[in-house]
């Protein structure tokens, strides 16, 4: 498999595996109600940014993905970036 | 009894009275079924991500009760039916958040994760999701 795609859009999250924020600190919740946090984690294609690039671990990514579908499906996070703007 | 969370979004063109009469009726909905309100939250008007059924404002609600099971899907029954009522979102939560009035110490045993996301959208919400 060569990997001869472009770079495409550059990291601008934690790249280096500096280890999850979560798990650093236990006081930040993860819900789909905490906005700030959950978007914090979207790209601005409104996205949901892999673990590699987020650096979280495996349990917090799952929880983080679960709440921002839930806040998605209550439109408090945009699926896209190509919603009708009112 | 477990605790729930609901987060619906009601119209925001209801207001006023027939806002609370809303909100009264479902608390109501709930109380009739023996379950108990710890707590109502109301987020007021903001603004949605994506348009829902033409509009872009939407009142949050957010009720947080202890009940059976059972209660769940009369409760949801009568959500869908009210079209003043865009969404709702019902989750369980293992253990009861602080924050919360904790009348008793409830025991909840060791029960799995599964939250109790009955999703209904009144309209097939347009899941536009980027293949990669």
């Amino acid at each position: 498999m060569s990997m001869g795609k472009p770079s495409g859009p550059p990291r601008r999250r934690f790249s280096r595996r500096k280890g999850c924020r979560f798990c650093g600190d236990k006081s930040i919740k993860i819900d789909y109600k905490e906005i700030r946090t959950l978007r914090n984690f979207i790209s601005e294609r409104g996205k949901i940014v892999p673990r590699r690039i987020s650096g979280n671990c495996a349990i917090h990514q799952r929880k983080l993905t679960e709440s921002i579908k839930r806040a998605r499906h209550m439109a408090l996070v945009p699926y896209t970036s190509g919603h009708a703007q009112d | 009894m477990r605790t729930y969370e609901t987060m619906f979004i009601v119209n925001p063109e209801i207001v006023g009275d027939d806002h609370a009469a809303l909100l009264e009726k479902f608390q109501n909905v709930l109380k009739q079924q023996g379950a108990e309100i710890l707590k109502v939250e109301d987020w007021g008007t903001r603004k949605m991500a994506y348009p829902i059924r033409k509009l872009s404002r939407g009142n949050y609600i957010l009720f947080f009760f202890r009940a059976g099971s059972e209660v769940i899907a009369e409760f949801e029954r009568r959500m869908r039916l009210d079209d003043a009522i865009l969404r709702f979102q019902t989750i369980v939560h293992e253990k009861e958040p602080e924050g919360l009035v904790a009348a008793e110490e409830k025991e909840v045993p060791a029960a799995a994760d599964t939250p109790t996301a009955e999703e209904t959208d009144e309209e097939s919400a347009a899941d536009t999701v980027d293949a990669e």
